[in-house]
């Protein structure tokens, strides 16, 4: 049976703009930091440039940190009285160091019921898409978030 | 790139990668939350606000997790070579235990002149517990595009 959902769908095709988002060599380090990643071209300029890079280079998902400051709008949906993050996703398409300077767009992708062992739950599925200070995309970001009954 | 550069000739389906092991200490998360810019206490860095949420305690933020699963892909071959990760948060990861991270091959192929792999990629906890799960997907260096 197809589930009817009711949430505002005129939100589809509707950007939300953020940013500039200045990528410094210290955030860089301190996200290492914060997860333990030691590696040379993450942590020390003169080693990111040695390797040919034009900064310390940004781990690859250290764009999602940016991510919450794009203003979503509710989508008010009737369904659930618990939300949680369910998923996430990052798909790189180039490298991001210090020195960049990102802005981020985000759309509504989806909005989708899905029934297993626990019951039905509806994933709000929002998309963020990240551009450098050359205009070049180099990062697309999906998170996903559940409503449960 | 990699200071050991993994090359698409040497991956094979399978093949194990990793495993990382972490601890995520309180004030690890404390330190990503500021970067983050989340405002502190919150739910990953206090047991009250845990609580509030039905939390058993204070959790890594998704996006930590999600940091620390890159990690092992991208020490293993180098920061391009990461592609898509996408994960699935199957349970709380708690701070100040053992964490495991560890991928499997589960296909190579060659594609628009890219090489690439697949993974299925894990992070568990001591008892065995699937806190997070996805996949990968990595385009890694051709042996014979460098010696061509």
């Amino acid at each position: 049976m197809v589930m009817d959902l009711d949430y505002d769908r005129s939100l589809y095709g509707v950007e939300h703009q953020a940013g500039p988002f200045e990528v410094t060599r210290e955030m860089v380090q301190a996200f290492s930091k914060s997860i333990g990643e030691t590696g040379p071209i993450y942590n020390d300029e003169a080693a990111a440039k040695a390797a040919g890079y034009s900064g310390v280079v940004a781990p690859p998902t250290m764009c999602t940190l940016f991510v919450r400051h794009v203003e979503l709008p509710d989508i008010k949906l009737k369904f659930g009285r618990s939300r949680f993050h369910a998923g996430q996703r990052v798909q790189a398409k180039g490298i991001i160091s210090a020195g960049d300077s990102l802005t981020a767009s985000s759309h509504l992708k989806e909005v989708y019921p899905k029934t297993g062992r626990s019951g039905t739950m509806v994933f709000i599925v929002w998309e963020t898409t990240f551009r450098n200070q050359n205009g070049q995309v180099v990062a697309d970001v999906q998170e996903s978030f559940a409503a449960r009954e | 790139m990699a200071e050991n550069t993994v090359y698409f000739e040497d991956v094979d389906l399978g093949d194990e990668i990793g495993p990382l092991e972490r601890v995520a200490r309180d004030q690890d998360v404390i330190d990503f939350c500021q970067l983050w810019g989340n405002p502190m206490p919150n739910r990953f860095t206090d047991q009250e606000k845990a609580e509030k949420t039905r939390l058993p305690g204070p959790i890594l933020p998704g996006i930590m997790s999600m940091a620390l699963m890159a990690q092992l892909l991208t020490d293993w071959a180098s920061p391009e070579s990461l592609k898509d990760l996408d994960l699935v948060f199957r349970q709380p990861v708690p701070h100040n235990k053992p964490l495991r991270i560890s991928a499997t091959v589960t296909d190579t192929r060659q594609e628009d002149g890219e090489n690439l792999v697949t993974c299925d990629i894990l992070m568990t906890g001591a008892e065995g517990e699937r806190y997070v799960g996805g996949t990968a997907l990595l385009s890694l260096p051709s042996r014979q595009a460098e010696s061509g």
